[in-house]
């Protein structure tokens, strides 16, 4: 039973970060209609600006953290300015393509940068254990859960309470309606695109923190769609449960299933599995608007 | 468009993929030159060549799917890599010849690919390429965790013979690669100008209205997969038997982006377009391994080996400007020329 619950609490923080990310690609998809996979570059810059920031500057740490999201920011709002604004009025799937090509440059990029290496980013976060009951709880993962998931609640609130939030809501109701209400639906393009960049990079810290630079990060975006794929990319609320139950379910596969196979690494595959068993079952996700279409 | 005075005047024209006399000669001496090209080209260019076509297989199988039926497969490379281990496998445990083992790996992938879009049933668009990337991960996993496949390290692949006739060098491989590229892309036009590429056509560009005009959306689907896996097998066992190993670092997801990207660059929905593409990447990543090193020679804290990296940048960029300038790719260029030159000295 302790067991149990262990591998449900360590599932559970990892989730938070998966949650983090899929609240990005959600918020994005909800304004433009594309789902994008820029993002998961933008989460690795965010982690290489901090890193910059801290090891090579060696900056206090709450200021290489914000001069990190602003520079993501800026990273979001030049991508969006460059390559998705001159795509408005085009089949949303060319968009699509676009944010992939933008991940393919980007790749290099970062790439060049790490060129094959892995850099470390100093502990910053509190290092020890903590216990509950018999359960242990590394506090590094604690506050890493709770500094990538916070942002998160911040955006969402911004997105539920604010004027310019209630702007963003009716530009992803319907782009020509918002328009013609008034609303500047090409800087609310743009403002959601800092946004995310921003929440991008604050996952990307946290992933950075667990798992280090080094060339793969960036494909944890890909981790981060299939989250939010999973939880129904029209809804933020399905994008934090689903990242939750996913780390959840990946870390009872690692401690359950690896065992009983010959060579494991079954958790590395469980989300995938996942993913194909829900979009066969629930196409547009677990908590998913079902779209409704016309000729 | 049609030059001034040339009409089609029996079905048979009408349905013709080489239409006039000149087309029979271009075509013919093409081919002819192809054929003669190991005969005085370097082993270096022959070696890119083969890389070309069995890149130009793969890319062939994911215009069908993704360029005439319009669904997207980022797991092209995974079902690349079945055919590749299926015809390792054939040839290497049960000793069954290549020649059998390639049509037999290609079905064998087909038969997967059923699998993998079996999801386009309820999905389309982004879900369906997420869900294909999801397919990707599980069967790379799967060939990295099983015996039968080596686990990481990949099977040898026996080069392909007839009799004591062994086709281990660049230039005999050449001969296989080319004849079977010939063949596919024959049939990838033979497909696409009958009823079934019409469908495909219907199915891209308003799945719901081909539904109600009739068309067997699913089973449509599932052949377009079929096909493109297929050809994804065969591509596959063309790359087994030419570096004669086989092993799952020739099959990333990269390899699938990267395909989708020659896609993109070549023209949607072009035969022709699949092999721009393929010839304009695969030129773009030999000029990045030329440059690099003297770059990396100027610039040393590039590191010493950014041909990888920039490879990949590059991409991106021209990926980025043909979306913006040029989403529908260089078969849609090469027509505008083919017209222009047709109604000459008339213009549009």
């Amino acid at each position: 039973m302790t067991y149990f619950l262990q591998y449900l609490l360590i599932g559970f923080l990892t989730g938070g970060l998966y949650s983090a990310f899929a609240v990005t690609v959600v918020l994005v998809y909800k304004a433009t209609h594309v789902a994008s996979l820029a993002h998961g570059q933008i989460l690795a810059f965010g982690a290489v600006f901090f890193y910059w920031c801290i090891a090579v500057l060696q900056l206090p740490i709450s200021v290489s953290f914000l001069v990190a999201l602003a520079l993501a920011g800026v990273l979001g709002f030049i991508i969006e300015r460059l390559t998705m604004r001159p795509l408005i009025g085009e089949p949303l799937f060319t968009s699509f393509l676009m944010t992939f090509a933008v991940f393919m440059f980007l790749d290099g990029v970062f790439n060049l940068y790490v060129a094959g290496e892995t850099r470390f980013i100093p502990p910053f976060l509190p290092q020890g254990n903590m216990g509950i009951g018999k359960l242990i709880i590394a506090e590094q993962r604690a506050s890493n859960f709770v500094m990538t998931l916070l942002p998160a609640l911040i955006v969402i609130g911004f997105f539920k309470y604010s004027k310019v939030g209630l702007r963003m809501r009716a530009t992803a109701e319907n782009h020509r309606l918002a328009q013609s209400a008034g609303i500047r639906v090409k800087n609310i393009f743009s403002i959601i695109w800092i946004f995310s960049s921003i929440l991008a990079a604050v996952a990307g810290i946290g992933c950075a923190t667990i798992m280090n630079i080094h060339y793969p990060l960036p494909y944890n975006g890909l981790k981060g769609l299939l989250v939010a794929l999973v939880g129904g990319l029209d809804s933020i609320g399905g994008a934090i449960l689903a990242g939750l139950l996913v780390g959840v379910i990946e870390s009872l596969a690692a401690g359950y299933v690896d065992p009983l196979t010959e060579v494991g690494g079954t958790s590395e595959v469980v989300a995938y599995v996942l993913l194909l068993f829900i979009l066969l079952v629930k196409p547009y996700g677990l908590f998913g608007l079902a779209r409704i279409e016309r000729i | 468009m049609r030059p001034c005075g040339v009409f089609d005047e029996r079905y048979e024209t009408d349905m013709a993929i080489i239409r006039t006399w000149q087309h029979w000669t271009i075509l013919l001496g093409t081919i002819g030159l192809l054929f003669c090209i190991p005969l005085f080209a370097s082993y270096y260019f022959i070696s890119l060549l083969n890389g070309i076509f069995i890149t130009s297989v793969m890319v062939l199988g994911l215009q069908i799917i993704m360029g005439y039926c319009g669904q997207v497969s980022l797991g092209q490379a995974a079902f690349m890599a079945v055919g590749g281990f299926v015809s390792a496998l054939l040839t290497l445990k049960l000793g069954l010849s290549f020649w059998l083992a390639l049509p037999l790996s290609g079905l064998s992938a087909g038969l997967i690919g059923l699998i993998g879009g079996a999801p386009s049933l309820r999905v389309k668009e982004f879900y369906l390429a997420m869900s294909t990337v999801a397919i990707h991960y599980v069967i790379i996993w799967l060939i990295t965790h099983l015996k039968i496949t080596g686990y990481t390290q990949g099977l040898v692949a026996p080069p392909p013979a007839i009799g004591n006739f062994v086709f281990n060098t660049e230039e005999r491989m050449y001969y296989i690669i080319l004849m079977v590229t010939l063949l596919l892309t024959f049939y990838a036009r033979n497909l696409i100008r009958g009823n079934v590429g019409r469908i495909f056509i219907a199915i891209r560009d308003n799945d719901l209205a081909a539904e109600v005009m009739g068309v067997n959306i699913f089973k449509y689907k599932m052949l377009a997969f079929f096909v493109s896996c297929f050809y994804a097998g065969i591509a596959g066992s063309l790359l087994a038997h030419w570096y004669q190993i086989v092993n799952v670092e020739q099959f990333t997801l990269n390899h699938a982006l990267l395909y989708i990207g020659m896609i993109i660059v070549g023209g949607m929905g072009s035969i022709p377009g699949a092999f721009f593409g393929v010839f304009l990447l695969r030129l773009l990543d030999e000029f990045v391994l030329t440059v690099s090193p003297m770059l990396a020679h100027k610039f040393p804290q590039l590191g010493m080996t950014p041909a990888a990296s920039l490879g990949v940048m590059c991409f991106g960029i021209v990926l980025v400007l043909f979306l913006l300038y040029e989403p529908r790719g260089i078969a849609h260029r090469w027509e505008i020329f083919k017209a222009s030159y047709r109604i000459y000295p008339y213009r549009k």
